[in-house]
Formats: structure tokens, sequence, C-alpha cells
């Protein structure tokens, strides 16, 4: 038996601004839906367990990952309840849900908190750059360091846990039997959902283009890392690395100006609600990008020494980047949502 | 016996045709005794097929008609005008219905249908040449109409009926006019309050001088039938001196005021369904009308406490019996509230839980915080089709304004008091029309609705200090719900009135249902079988404000049109005694439905006589009469007895 709690709606409400109380539960977002099922199907259940405040049920349900939001169903819906949006709404209270720190909750729910957040890791570097005399050579070394140092702390330390806790959440505590097999035979399907984001392309809507521009944005931000962090692109000798650098950075700011544009302009359905963690993600993924081109760009034209508030801008960006917007932000959509992929297939080859 | 009959026989296009030889059915009619003309036509309704016929006998000087086709109840006043027009008395035709009972029953038999219209077209011929010329009766009536009840449909009734010319002697059970509508405040779709409708309808009452109001009165009998009804009425006094009026005289209204304080009669208050209690001289709220507070005879014990105080009232006052004269009556006695059983939903178990009707009437108790049992309510239950579309019980129907009703109280109490939250247990909303923009509003701010099937209703229970309902939601895929709630409120639906005795006393049937019963429900909704007896309002089904008023409008103007002239044309067909034969046995009397049959003297004996007016020409008292001393006028033993003849020859 579940208990009707009217608190959560209220709570749902501070991520995302649609009323989905309008449901009258007709099911046509279902029923639109071209990659809800029989066994599976969303979704209309999660508006109705939203409404109900059953935030146990929504917990433990991967279904609001296998959303990719074409935005079919909100455009179908009778009476403006935009469930497409509702979706989006719940992955972001899950990525919370998730993160035992906490920090993603009150990252989410408080713009203030995002914008004190963001101010004060831009202090923290700025302090770093203040005690290294602004000297370009010991800030470049040192930013390469922090690269390091992040990827792998932020991974071992908020990520994996984060994943464990899903893995919890959604397996463990629903009672699903799965075998150990299982979860070998079905990490191919982890890898290939998390580079592909193939499911997507199921979306009934016309969204091919849209596939395309987000699959370049992962290979193209994979890719820059790659090239940044281990090819250590600022430094690098090397012509095919440095070009590499240059041709990666560029596809990853034109097409996240192209997002950025999308919801400004709010064209789609999928961009006519834009959270701040949305705007966060685009924007700050198009200013890593663009300023990391810039700054290759002035160590070419050996202009960096005179200009290392270039660098510091950067760098800034990109710790903003990688305390924030990854550990506790939108960037962890690219992991849930594929080992969300990844543990429905365990889930349903039992 | 008629000789110069004509014979129509109609192909209704192809309907009958195909299936019954019309040619053949002519030729054969034709040869028999006294046709004077035998014709086929394509459509015998057609204008020019009328026009035909209507030549015919005027060129043959034809004394009967018979057309066979289709059913009587389609064109038997179609074709009755054909006569009439002619010069014929509509009476001396006949149909014969080939195509209902004929060419449409028996498709698979062309030949037999053939033959089957042979005979009924012979037996038509048969009963047409022993037809009588009859003539419609008029008798006078008054144009007076008595409305019952002083409710919206009532009052609204009233004033239309007033306008309209006719004089109207308004009655009302209780002391004060509005009846269940002043119990309400805020009203959907308006706002309105039910007090405030409740007062535009009595300044226009008071208004018109065609209206007279008798308050605290009812109909302990009637005699008399449509045109001229003789109601016996009876009136309860309110024990207040009729000459004081509590308008401009604050002198008296705090006199008033005293004598209410100083009553030591404290009974439970049904204005508010309960929830509080008044004293046995009161008044319901400020603006109650008529102003004046009412003594309620059956709790005051006359210890006379208020009199020494007020000196406008009057304990030594009577019951007072008149008999008016009416030449139409309107029922408009409107509903009672489904009182659910004890333990229904835990009703009169659990103490949080109350009837909407209660719930409406909290709300106005309740000017700031919603109260109810010293506990502050934030979370209410709505429980729907309490007492309606009942599975296992007899009330059937749905009651039709109680889920606008429950969805815009819900609407009322969330904007009146702060932190509400409703939840709505229904069985599929029902908010028809225009009131469908409630739900949405109530969706939109959040209420939130549980549906469950009739079968496997919400079940409420106590939970130590909590109330909670558990649902098995099928809008969550039956998943078992829990809902804890402050209040529970039952929508309670709409019954007729316990006491419904002025139906009986009018002899009004009462539907399935158990609300009074209309004739046909598209084509005569207000009229019932009793002649000049009207039925508007609640009192005939679940009906709304809104809807209340149409039909009492309606009502209003059939009462009018059927009075208006002074006189009313009944039909010519209906029993008559022959008194010479009749010994007066009183079975007659028993099998009759109506109350159409009266003993007179007639040459030194007892004789039944028949009340034309309120005979409908039914025969139940023919076939009782052990002397064959009743005939009924148009099916006389002579016409039924050839037509068997034709019939079986």
């Amino acid at each position: 038996m579940s208990k009707v709690n009217t608190n959560f709606s209220t709570d749902l409400k501070k991520y995302g601004s649609i009323n989905f109380n309008e449901c009258y539960n007709c099911g046509n977002c279902t029923a639109v839906c071209s990659l809800s099922t029989e066994e599976s199907s969303f979704p209309r259940e999660m508006v109705r367990y939203s409404i109900l405040g059953l935030d146990k049920d929504i917990k433990s349900s991967l279904k609001p990952w296998l959303c990719y939001y074409c935005g079919e169903c909100s455009e179908t819906c009778p009476r403006v309840a935009n469930p497409g949006e509702l979706m989006m709404i719940l992955r972001r209270w899950l990525i919370t849900k998730y993160d035992w720190t906490g920090l993603s909750g009150v990252l989410f729910k408080s713009l203030t908190a995002s914008i004190v957040a963001f101010a004060l890791v831009a202090i923290l570097v700025i302090i770093v750059g203040f005690f290294k005399q602004f000297n370009t050579e010991a800030l470049l070394h040192l930013g390469h360091y922090f690269e390091m140092i992040s990827i792998a702390s932020v991974f071992l330390i908020i990520l994996l846990p984060n994943i464990i806790r899903m893995w919890w959440f959604t397996i463990i505590k629903t009672k699903a039997k799965v075998n150990f097999l299982s979860y070998l035979k079905a990490i191919w399907d982890l890898i290939v959902h998390m580079f592909t984001q193939k499911r997507s392309l199921e979306c009934e809507e016309e969204n091919t283009f849209r596939w395309l521009e987000h699959f370049l944005i992962v290979i193209g931000y994979l890719l820059l890392l790659f090239i940044t962090v281990f090819l250590d692109w600022f430094a690098t000798e090397s012509k095919i690395v440095l070009w590499s650098g240059y041709i990666v950075s560029a596809l990853v700011f034109i097409i996240t100006f192209d997002f950025v544009l999308d919801r400004i302009k709010k064209n789609k359905e999928i961009n006519k609600f834009s959270h701040p963690s949305d705007w966060f993600f685009v924007i700050w993924l198009f200013l890593m990008a663009f300023s990391a081109f810039v700054v290759r760009v002035f160590i070419d034209a050996h202009l960096i020494d005179n200009n290392i508030w270039v660098y510091m801008v950067h760098i800034i960006i990109l710790a903003q980047w990688a305390m924030l917007i990854v550990p506790f932000g939108k960037w962890t959509h690219f992991l849930y949502r594929s080992f969300a992929m990844y543990f429905d297939k365990l889930k349903m080859s039992q | 016996m008629k000789k110069k009959i004509g014979v129509y026989i109609c192909h209704c296009g192809n309907n009958i045709s195909d299936y019954v030889d019309v040619e053949k059915v002519k030729d054969i009619i034709a040869a028999e005794d006294g046709v004077a003309i035998a014709k086929t036509t394509m459509f015998a309704c057609a204008d020019s097929a009328q026009n035909e016929i209507i030549q015919d006998i005027q060129d043959n000087n034809l004394d009967g008609l018979v057309i066979a086709s289709c059913s009587p109840k389609l064109h038997l006043f179609t074709f009755r005008n054909v006569a009439e027009r002619a010069g014929l008395n509509p009476y001396n035709y006949v149909q014969a219905n080939i195509r209902e009972q004929t060419s449409w029953a028996h498709s698979d038999n062309p030949k037999g249908a053939t033959e089957k219209a042979i005979q009924l077209v012979k037996a038509a011929l048969a009963k047409v040449k022993h037809s009588e010329a009859l003539a419609l009766q008029k008798i006078p009536a008054v144009n007076t109409v008595l409305v019952i009840g002083a409710g919206v449909a009532g009052m609204r009734s009233a004033i239309e009926l007033a306008d309209m010319g006719s004089k109207v002697h308004l009655i009302e059970r209780t002391h004060f006019v509005g009846g269940r509508t002043s119990q309400w405040s805020k009203l959907f779709t308006t706002s309105e309050t039910g007090e405030e409708i409740v007062s535009r309808l009595y300044y226009s009452v008071l208004e018109h001088d065609n209206i007279t109001l008798y308050m605290g009165t009812e109909v302990v009998s009637n005699s008399g039938s449509v045109g001229n009804f003789e109601v016996e009425l009876k009136k309860t006094p309110r024990y207040i001196d009729p000459d004081c009026k509590i308008e401009d005289d604050t002198e008296f209204e705090n006199k008033l005021q005293k004598a209410i304080d100083i009553c030591p009669v404290e009974v439970i208050d049904e204005f508010n369904f309960g929830l509080t209690k008044r004293k046995a001289i009161y008044k319901n709220f400020k603006s109650e009308f008529p102003e004046c507070p009412a003594i309620d005879a059956a709790n005051c014990t006359k210890c006379g406490d208020c009199e020494k105080v007020c000196d406008g009232i009057k304990l030594d006052q009577k019951e007072e019996y008149t008999t008016i004269k009416v030449g139409a009556i309107q029922l408009c006695t409107g509903f009672d509230p489904y009182e659910p059983k004890d333990g229904e939903f835990g009703y009169n178990e659990i103490d949080n839980v109350i009837t909407l009707q209660q719930f409406k009437r909290l709300i106005e108790l309740c000017p700031d915080k919603l109260i109810h049992k010293d506990k502050e309510i934030r979370n209410i239950a709505y429980i729907y089709c309490v007492g309606s579309r009942q599975v296992d019980g007899d009330n059937k129907y749905c009651s039709r304004y109680c889920c606008t009703s429950a969805i815009f109280t819900a609407i009322h109490v969330k904007d009146k008091y702060k932190n509400i939250n409703n939840f709505h247990l229904n069985r599929g909303i029902r908010t028809y029309g225009k009131q469908e923009i409630l739900y949405h509003q109530s969706s939109s701010q959040g209420d939130i609705y549980l549906q469950s099937f009739a079968d496997s209703p919400p079940v409420v229970g106590k939970n130590g200090n909590t109330t909670s309902i558990i649902i098995n939601d099928i809008l969550t895929a039956d998943k078992e719900i829990e809902v804890e709630a402050d209040l529970v409120v039952l929508v309670t639906g709409m019954i007729p009135r316990k006491d419904n005795s002025i139906g009986n006393i009018l002899k009004v049937p009462y539907g399935r249902d158990n609300f009074f019963n209309e004739i046909h429900p598209k084509l005569k909704p207000v009229e019932t079988v009793i002649d000049g007896v009207f039925i508007s309002g609640a009192c005939q089904a679940p009906l709304n404000i809104t809807e209340t008023s149409k039909s009492t409008l309606s009502a209003a103007s059939k009462a009018n049109s059927l009075l208006k002239s002074g006189e009313i044309e009944l039909e010519p067909t209906i029993a008559q005694v022959k008194s010479d034969i009749c010994n007066w046995c009183d079975k007659c009397t028993l099998a009759c439905p109506y109350d159409a049959i009266s003993k007179i003297e007639h040459k030194g004996k007892q004789v039944a006589a028949i009340i034309e007016a309120k005979c409908k020409g039914c025969g139940m008292c023919l076939p009782v009469c052990p002397e064959n001393a009743i005939d009924l006028i148009g099916f006389s033993d002579v016409e039924i007895e050839t037509m068997i003849e034709a019939l079986i020859e």
C-alpha cells in the first residue's frame, strides 16, 4: 500500500515549472510514445506517481531514463500537462536522489545556491592563481595536473558511489533477481548506449539530426577530454594532436552554440522549458570548448605569456565544470541514462 | 351503418408494397359491401395524396374513411385532419396498420403478409361502418394554478404564470421560502449565492398581484379534476401576528430576538443538517424570507416565555383549513438529500465523516478557519456517488448535480481557507456541459482524483487518531492507495422527498426511481397522466438549479396554455354508463385508475356515473362490469365485435 503525499508534487515543482496536476489520465501520452512498451509503459504512470507523491515507486523506477524526450507526448497532451517535461523533471529529481552528498539537490532546487557555488569555485581558482603569481608556466602545469586529479576523484568519490546507489534502489530494492552472468552479458549494451544513445533513434519524431548533433558532442567531448588530459594538448609538439584538438574543440563549441540557440528560440517541444541546470550545462560546455580553443590559439600565437587572463578564464570554467556540473549537475545524465539502459536490460533478462 | 366508404392502401414508398401486394388488397376490398372507392397511393401522408382524398370525399360524399398505412401512433391525427378538412367527422376515420403489423413484421412471408393486410383492412372497414360522429367535449376551466412548493422551482414558475395572466396560489409547507437553494451558499457556475437567488425570486413573487403566497401550508385533499380541482389546504400557524412586520421596526425585531434567546426548547437544526441546534422559535439566517421568525409547532411546548417578552407572538393561533378552486396543479416539491446508512463509509461511526450537504453548511458556519469537531481541517477526502448509482441498493440513477457540486465546493474551500488539500475518490467524473471547466480548474489547482470501480468502493477506517481511506485506484493500475483525511465528505445524491404524501393525494405516478413520473421523457416531459397536474424540478428527477428552472418554466407554460382560453377540450372517447342496467356493485370504481367514477342517484337507485373530465378512456372498467353496463365511446361492443368477426372470417 502506498500513501498519498501531496508535499511531493510541491517539492517536485522546484525542479521545473510545469503543472502536471492538469493531467486527467487519458493516457494519450503513453499511447503515442514510441519507446513505451506494454511491459514497461510510460509516461502516464510516472505522471500519476508524481501527482500522488509515490516517491518510493519513482525512486526505484528506471522509466524516467528510458525516455529520450522527443516531446511528442507533450504535443499530444490535451491538458497541457507536459508529460515529456515531467520526465525531465523526474530525471533531475533522481539525480539528486542518487547523489549521496545531497549537493545536487541544493544546486538543482536553488539558482542562488548554484550561482554562489560557481562564484566560490571561480574565487578559489583566482586565489590559487594569485599564489602562483599568475605565472604562465606554473599555471598551465597546475591546470593539467588538476584535470587529471579531478577526473579521478570525481569519478571515485562521487560518481561511482552514486551509480552503486542507483543500482541499489532500482535492482536490489525492487528484489529483481539478476544472476551474475547477465551483468557480463549486458555490458556491451552499456557501452553502446553510453556512446551512441541509439535508442533515441527509435523515437518517432523526426530527430536524426538532433541525434547526430548529440552524438558528435558526446564523441567530441570525450575526445577533447582525452586530447587535453592524456595527450596534453596545450603542451603538445605533435601536429596531429594539435590539429585534432582544434577540430574537436571547434566541433563541440559549434554544436553547443546551436543547442543554446535552440533553447533561446524554443521552437521545439524539448526546448520549451529550460531549467537553470540545462542552461549551465550547454553554456559551460560551449564556454569550455571555446575557451580551450582560444587558449591554444593564444599559445600558438605566443600571446599567452602576456595574456594569462585567457587561461585563467578557461581554467575557471573548467573548474566549475569539473567540480559542479560533472558531479552534481546535468552531466550525470550521461552515466545514469546508459546505466539505466543496462539495468533495464538486466531486469528484462530475468 | 356507413354505406359510402373510401379505402386507401398506402405503398409507403416500398416499405409496404415490397412485401404486401397492395393492388390485390385494393381489388379485394373494392368488392366489399359499402366500399365506394378503393385506391392505392404511393404516400398517403403526402400533400398531394391528402388533397386527392379530400377531393374524393367531397366529390362522392363519402361517409367513412379507411387508410391502410403505418401505425396510428404516427399518422392518426394527420388523417383525422384530412377527414375534418373534407367535412367528414374525424371519428369516422379508421386506420389499419399494415406496415408495423404486416410488411415489417412478415418480410419473410409476402404471401401471408398480403393475407393479413386484407384481414386488417376488412376489420377496419367493419369498425368504420359502425363508427359514430363524435365531438370533443368542452369543459369550463378556471385560469388559476396551484403551485406546490415555494423553492426555486415554485417561485420561478409562479412568477411566469402570473406574467402570463394566470392567477397563482403558491403554497409552502415550511415557514420560509427558498427550499434547498437557500441552504447553499455559492452556486456553480456563477458563484451567486443561494440567498441572493431566493431573495430575487421572493421580491418578484411579492410584487405580483396575481400570486397569493401561503406559508406553512400543505394540501390535505383534492376533489375535482382538470380545469376545476377543488383543493383543501391546511395552514399551520406561524404564531406571530401577521400584522407585525420586521422591516423598519427594530424595536419589534429586538423583541423577537429576545424571544429567541429566552426560548427554552432546543432542537436539532435541520437547516444545518444537524450540525447545530436551534430554538423552537427560529429563523435560519438573517435575510431569510418572510422576515419574521416562525415557531415550530411540532417542538414548541407553549411555555409562554416568548409571549411575555414579545407582544407580536400569538400562541393561541389555530390551524386553518381552506378550500381553493384551481384549473391546474404544479408540483415543485423538490428532493431530500440521501442520508447514508450508519456505517456506510463510516457515517455516524467515525466522527469526521459528514455529507456534502453538511459540509456546505459547515463552510458557512466557519468564516476564517475550517473547523470540525474542534479540529482544523486541511485534508479533505470526497467520496463520490454515495446513495447514487448503487450496485446493490435501489438508487440506480445518477444524481447529476453532485460531481459538479463537490468539485465546486472543493474549489471554494481551497479559495476560502489556507493549506487545503482535496482528494476526490470518484467513480468517473460527470461534470457535463459547461461544468467541465470546474473539473479542469480543480485539477489545475492540485486536487487529486482517485477512481475505483463500483464493485470495490473505497474503505474508510480509523487508524489511531487519523482517519484514512483505502482505495484500489484504477488510475494507478489498481494499486492500493491510502489517503489520510481530516474530514471525509460523502458526496450524497438526491432522493425523492421522504414525505411524498402529495403524490398520493393527487394520484401522480412514481417512476422506477420513486420520483414523480412524466408521461414521456422527450415529448411530454412535465405532464403527468393526471390531466392538469404538472411536475417540475427535483421532485421529478435529480436536477440542478439551472435544469430546475428550465423544467419549471416549461411546466408553467403548459399549465397556462391549458387554461388560458377558459375552456378545456377533452377526447370524446370515454366510458359511458347505461344507467338503466347498472346496479352499483362498486367493481368499476375499484378498477378505475383515475378516480373517474362516482355514485349517483338514477330513477331511485344507486348507479355509477363517469366523471367526464377525469376519464381517460382506458377501458379498465368495461370487463369488470357484471351487467355489461359500461360502453366505451368509439370502441363500442358492436364496433369491436364486427372487427373480430372480420378478422376471423
